[in-house]
């Protein structure tokens, strides 16, 4: 438990919310893969959404955020 | 002399009469083919137009046909799924339990629609009940205490959503979210927009979204999750994460960690459900209206063999009387 709880303090210094720190190891848990399980769970990293903020009932800008060849680390 | 005269007169009188008979032929026969021409030129334009329908129904069938093959096959991969991601949430509703009935000073709502149409009632019930439950929960506060620092927002998922809420709601809409399902959903996809939900710092965030019962069912649901500090004020109200022992300078932290991976986890499983329900609500309605079409097709082959048979019996009753008229 205190091994814990020194990791957690220390990615959430870093400015990490809980779920990037958990995917950001499940990404690392699949490159450490080996080929025939890696390709198929690469699939499984892929991030594809459109989003736009709304202010005073207005659309703003659309952002897309697309990492559909995987993140693999680059998650920061 | 005289013989060729009455000769050449039979003759004269003969033509003639030829060609009176001729005339008189031509007079009576003249208004019965104008007849013929204008009922085969009334003729073909009906039953052209009937084709053209019979054509244009008959391809639209083929069309919904295909689609409903499509959500059919979608729908067995994306129920695989969502069967799978019902496994993650479950020990989270039953460590922290369900509670829809909690209250916030920020409420944080997010639809979960569909980005494409033709798939049945499914985005109008979620809309409809968006309505219902931001009104419930402004009631809510009106019978309480806090109601001047209430502040509700919208996350619309899905362009058809947008489409319904921002006619209404569009000051309260805080973000839009589309093609989630473009690529397919994965849990990574439901974080990243988690974390877009966290900087709402919403104290309570109801996900509504259809929930797949079974191919021909779809239930509207909502789930709601709770920020860390409501969390730690349920607990304390006896919800069912008191049951457990959580000690230590940690309780915060780990309530924390838990509230967000909650959310990420009730996202993912709620975008799979209404992915799922999308595809089954499409092949159900599809099929529906491939029957309807087929009906319509039924329906306007009888009308073209009707007329088509109809002028026809009206062409032989005029050639048949023109005959008599002429034998007579």
């Amino acid at each position: 438990m205190s091994s814990s709880a020194a990791a957690s303090a220390y990615w959430r210094v870093a400015g990490m919310t809980y779920l990037k720190y958990a995917n950001l190891c499940a990404d690392m848990v699949r490159a450490a893969l080996k080929e025939p399980l890696k390709g198929k769970a690469k699939v499984r990293e892929t991030i594809y959404f459109r989003q736009s903020l709304w202010k005073d009932g207005v659309p703003q800008k659309q952002v897309i955020t697309d990492i559909t060849e995987g993140t693999a680390g680059k998650l920061s | 002399m005289l013989r060729n005269g009455a000769q050449a007169l039979g003759a004269l009188l003969r033509t003639q009469g030829a060609a009176l008979t001729e005339s008189l032929v031509q007079q009576t026969q003249g208004p019965v083919v104008e007849a013929l021409a204008a009922a085969g030129a009334t003729r073909g334009v009906s039953t052209l137009a009937v084709k053209q329908r019979m054509k244009s129904v008959a391809n639209i069938q083929k069309i919904t046909k295909a689609m409903k093959m499509v959500a059919a096959s979608k729908m067995r991969s994306a129920q695989v799924n969502t069967e799978n991601s019902r496994g993650i949430v479950a020990p989270l509703v039953r460590l922290l339990g369900d509670l829809p009935a909690a209250e916030g000073t920020k409420n944080v709502f997010v639809p979960i629609t569909s980005d494409k149409g033709l798939c049945g009632g499914i985005n109008t019930t979620v809309c409809k009940y968006t309505r219902a439950a931001v009104k419930a929960v402004q009631d809510g506060a009106a019978a309480g205490e806090g109601a001047a620092a209430q502040e509700n927002m919208l996350v619309v998922m899905g362009e058809k959503g947008r489409s319904q809420l921002q006619r209404d709601m569009r000051n309260s809409i805080f973000a839009t979210i589309a093609d989630t399902t473009k690529v397919r959903v994965t849990f990574p996809e439901a974080s990243a927009i988690a974390e877009e939900l966290l900087k709402t710092e919403y104290d309570t965030t109801r996900i509504l979204y259809n929930r797949f019962v079974s191919a021909i069912s779809q239930k509207p649901t909502i789930a709601t999750v709770l920020s860390p500090d409501a969390l730690e004020r349920s607990a304390e109200a006896g919800a069912a994460i008191d049951a457990y022992e959580l000690e230590g300078p940690d309780r915060a932290e780990l309530l924390m960690d838990l509230a967000e991976f909650q959310l990420a986890t009730t996202l993912y499983n709620a975008m799979l459900e209404n992915n799922c329900s999308e595809q089954s609500s499409r092949m159900s309605a599809m099929e529906n209206s491939t029957k309807n079409a087929g009906e319509m097709l039924g329906k306007l082959t009888l009308t073209y063999n009707r007329t088509r048979q109809a002028s026809i019996t009206t062409e032989l009753i005029e050639i048949i009387s023109g005959a008599t008229a002429l034998a007579g």
